[in-house]
């Protein structure tokens, strides 16, 4: 185990594959947060020009007429008619509004919805006041991030209406629902991870075969240089490669041609010296008898 | 030294290392009539390459030495 855990390949493999991690990882987050930003953002962008559209349809003095109780009246019929008309044509819009500010309160003026068990009544107070909405009184404004209120999760823009004296008399508000936004952030995301998943699987497989060639080169270098160390002459280092791992071996491959020849004429030298010795002994037998 | 033992020296030394001197002598004495490396002249070129090749080939890879034994060969021309 110890072993395993000291080895170069071990080593060099789990560098590799942190440090995709790590790279991979950041890229994915990035990547991800900032997609999910541009979403965002050019929803805002777009309910913002819708509610700027909406609020130049609507006549202010006509909207400040409206008054509590008077959902009959034709002043609210008007306004109420072109919020369902302006809705039906855009399918992104999910609720469509006015509103104005009395004292601290803001009320709903004529709700889109109105008539239905989700509609609004004049007078309506809005608990969930967010500073966005506030601004929206003042000028063109959205959401920054998702609402959820007693009507759902929804991402919201905001116009000022005014009257013939260019006074703000009120907002219009324009709720797309954040279902299709948030789908298509799961979907970027998914996307992006999906990428990132096979890109890191290829880098890996490739960081892989590319750390075992060298690793493989590095064992091989290890074995002939164990082989010789124990006195082997039939070394012969294997390996063609054009990098430094090649020159490596290159200049192992002539210590080891060196080695060799030594060896070899040690063997050599000691031979003749034991026939020599041989030889004499023969010599001195033959005098003797 | 002869420049031309020198050079196959040189050569020699880039696939054999350090022994290359040693490896040279041995063959011109023993398989070239006692011939001394250091009197090496061009005509004993071929007889050297050929001895070269077949005694490489037993300390180094094979395609190295026979590497070696033309560019050996290339310096008589």
């Amino acid at each position: 185990m110890a072993r395993l855990i000291n080895s170069l390949e071990t080593k060099l493999i789990f560098s590799f594959i942190l440090l995709i991690v790590i790279i991979a990882g950041g890229v994915f987050f990035y990547t991800f947060s900032e997609t999910k930003k541009a979403l965002k953002e050019s929803t805002r962008q777009e309910l913002m020009s819708i509610a700027s559209a909406v609020a130049s349809q609507i006549d202010g003095d006509t909207f400040s007429k409206i008054t509590v109780g008077g959902e009959s009246s034709s002043n609210f019929v008007t306004i109420h008619n072109q919020l369902q008309k302006i809705r039906s044509d855009n399918s992104n819009i999910r609720y469509i509004y006015t509103m104005r500010r009395i004292d601290n309160n803001i009320q709903f003026v004529v709700d889109a919805d109105y008539g239905t068990t989700d509609g609004a009544k004049i007078g309506e107070v809005y608990t969930e006041s967010a500073p966005m909405l506030i601004e929206g009184f003042q000028h063109l404004s959205a959401d920054t991030e998702f609402t959820t209120d007693e009507w759902g999760t929804v991402l919201s823009g905001y116009a000022p209406i005014k009257n013939s004296l260019g006074e703000n008399v009120g907002l219009v508000g324009v709720d797309m629902d954040s279902t299709n936004v948030i789908r298509q952030q799961k979907f970027i995301g998914s996307t992006i991870y999906y990428i990132m998943g096979i890109a890191i699987l290829l880098a890996a497989i490739i960081i892989g075969i590319f750390s075992l060639t060298i690793i493989r080169d590095i064992k091989k270098l290890n074995a002939s240089a164990e082989a010789i160390s124990k006195g082997s002459i039939d070394v012969v280092v294997d390996i063609k490669r054009k990098d430094e791992i090649g020159e490596l071996a290159d200049s192992f491959s002539r210590m080891i041609a060196s080695l060799k020849f030594m060896m070899i004429e040690e063997k050599e030298k000691n031979r003749v010296i034991e026939e020599k010795s041989k030889a004499r002994k023969e010599l001195k037998r033959g005098v003797k008898k | 030294m002869s420049e031309l033992s020198d050079k196959i020296l040189k050569l020699t030394l880039n696939y054999i290392g350090p022994a290359s001197q040693a490896f040279l002598e041995r063959q011109t004495t023993k398989h070239m009539n006692g011939l001394i490396f250091a009197d090496l002249e061009k005509n004993h070129l071929v007889d050297l390459a050929r001895w070269v090749a077949i005694s490489a080939a037993l300390l180094i890879d094979g395609q190295k030495a026979k590497e070696l034994s033309e560019r050996i060969l290339k310096l008589s021309s």
